[in-house]
């Protein structure tokens, strides 16, 4: 049941990185995959899968490809249509370069643009890989450039990452809320020495080596455990919270059956 | 598609499983307000019916149900239910028989045990109705029913007076007779009786004692045509027909204040009682179960 995170294959972008006039062969593979448990959806009462189709809100008519557009809400129920030529007009062109164009401190880029790992791999280019690679881990460096993956351009930090090369695609600004935004909190007041120094008790006391295989995900053992008893015919009983008003009901029938019983 | 995924394995698991195993019936919407005055929740409705099942039971047993239902609570969209519904469970004893008033073949509910009671609360069946009759003996009515319904201005008081008046004829003649609140304005008086008489004679039976009583008492009308004669007291004797029904005792009343059909002692039938003293709260703190030896006490009848 459980997938082992294995190697992946194939890659899935080939190109090269650049550097001013330098060019490193790579290769790109994924690093993340999303393992957590998903379901299909069936029908309840012939067990077949459920698929989706595009429906018109006019007529309920299922509406082919050939037949779908683009549209861009302008105000409500106000749209902007594209044709598919329009828009791939302006699609960035995948021109398999990742461009490096400044380097950086690595824990000076905040994880909240972090958006998908991918790892590099050597393109017959080992010497020039590992070069990077060395000098990114003493340097504590880390380079900033853009990649254009599929159809979209994504700002992007290649680092250095348990002997890799690792690149990270990174969110655009437009897409982080600055949460400098809240009220509450331009209304916060300065802590008390005392207290302060208190909370900083705490957080030395509990401070530890980040381990992530420390949390483990309940829901997806569970249900895991759930499958491999169904899939052995056994009866699934679900520990579901009983209703308190269920529970009342109980105790009023225990008691009226025993009354019965008695008849 | 991940999303949906916490709710949606559960459809799995629910259909494998009950809450518990005392009870076959899936508890559904027990939040609902079924009396809307008093705050009383389909939860508490159920809990009543389980607890007057032990009263309730044998008297239902056999007898083609007929039901009020009030999903919405009591006051909104009520509906008379004589088929047993769509989606009733196999484990519902039915029985199909020709109904005279829907002209077709119904598919009536027997509640023979307290699952089905159970279910039927379930369904915010707040009224059971029931027939003079079993299943397996329908022509046979197995009590005389006298239907004490008092037309306004005339009150319950009235009603009290003519139910009192109608217990000692009854008992000059040597029958023993119960009595209950309807559970709205008036008594049900019932004397069991065994097997071997005809709708028609019961019926005839309950209108003389009517007219007997109207020919000496101001206040009692015996005569159909009378019933709505303000200020009199109709003892009704056309329930005394197959396919014609009352409340069971013990049955809850589509009434604001939740009121129930109660079985009574004679010596609580006096004046000053009120017909919502008996509710879905008071019934099941009531240790007397005055109708529980009815049908050791089949009587033969005699005018």
């Amino acid at each position: 049941m459980e997938k082992e995170s294995k190697v992946p294959r194939r890659p899935i972008w080939t190109g090269s990185l650049s550097i001013g006039l330098v060019n490193v062969p790579v290769k790109v593979y994924p690093m993340i995959y999303d393992r957590g448990i998903s379901f299909r959806f069936l029908h309840k009462t012939d067990g077949h899968p459920l698929k989706y189709q595009k429906v018109c809100t006019k007529d309920n008519k299922v509406i082919p490809w050939e037949e779908v557009a683009k549209g861009y809400e302008v105000t409500k129920n106000e749209y902007v249509v594209f044709d598919k030529e329009e828009l791939e007009a302006v699609k960035p062109e995948s021109d398999k370069r990742i461009r490096l164009d400044k380097f950086v401190d690595y824990f000076a880029v905040d994880p909240v643009y972090f958006d998908r790992s991918y790892i590099l791999m050597p393109d017959k280019s080992a010497d020039a890989y590992g070069l990077l690679l060395t000098v990114f881990e003493k340097k504590g460096k880390a380079g900033v450039g853009k990649i254009t993956l599929r159809t979209k351009e994504y700002p992007a930090l290649v680092h250095a990452y348990k002997n890799a090369l690792v690149l990270t695609t990174l969110r655009y600004a437009y897409d982080v809320v600055d949460p400098r935004g809240f009220e509450e909190l331009k209304k916060l007041k300065k802590s008390e020495k005392d207290q302060l120094e208190l909370a900083a008790k705490i957080v030395i006391d509990l401070s530890g080596e980040f381990d992530i295989t420390e949390y483990k995900d309940n829901y997806k053992q569970k249900v895991e455990e759930l499958i491999k008893k169904k899939l052995k015919g056994q009866t699934v009983t679900p520990e579901k919270p009983v209703q308190e008003e269920v529970k009342g009901l109980m105790v009023a029938l225990r008691e009226t059956l025993k009354q019965l019983e008695k008849k | 598609m991940n999303a949906g995924c916490a709710r949606h394995s559960c459809v799995f698991t629910c259909l494998v499983t009950t809450v518990e195993k005392l009870t076959k019936v899936e508890f559904t919407n027990l939040d609902k307000v079924l009396f809307p005055k008093l705050g009383i929740k389909k939860a508490q409705v159920i809990e009543y019916y389980i607890r007057v099942a032990p009263q309730m039971l044998s008297f239902l047993e056999n007898r083609p149900l007929v039901v009020t239902r009030f999903p919405d609570g009591v006051g909104q969209n009520g509906f008379y239910e004589k088929d047993a519904p769509q989606g009733t469970p196999s484990w519902v004893k039915t029985a199909k028989f020709y109904s005279e008033t829907a002209k077709r073949d119904v598919n009536y509910v027997l509640c023979n045990d307290i699952d089905t009671l159970i279910w039927l609360a379930n369904l915010a069946a707040i009224e059971i109705h029931t027939p003079f009759s079993r299943a397996d003996s329908r022509e046979k009515p197995d009590m005389v029913f006298f239907d004490i319904d008092p037309e306004h201005p005339a009150t319950f008081e009235d009603a009290t007076t003519v139910a009192l008046l109608v217990k000692d004829k009854l008992d000059s003649l040597g029958l023993k007779s119960y009595v209950k609140t309807s559970g709205k304005k008036g008594f049900h008086i019932t004397v069991p009786i065994a097997g071997e008489y005809t709708f028609q004679e019961t019926r005839k039976f309950v209108h003389k004692i009517g007219q007997q009583l109207a020919k000496t008492q101001e206040l009692v009308v015996s005569e159909f045509n009378d019933t709505k004669k303000p200020g009199k007291v109709f003892v009704d004797y056309l329930q005394n027909s197959h396919g014609r029904t009352m409340a069971s005792p013990y049955s809850l009343r589509a009434t604001p204040e939740a009121t129930v059909s109660t079985p009574l002692e004679w010596s609580e039938v006096r004046k000053g009682i009120k017909p919502t003293e008996f509710n879905i709260s008071s019934v099941v703190k009531r240790k007397k179960d005055p109708w529980k030896k009815i049908f050791d006490n089949k009587q033969k009848l005699t005018v």
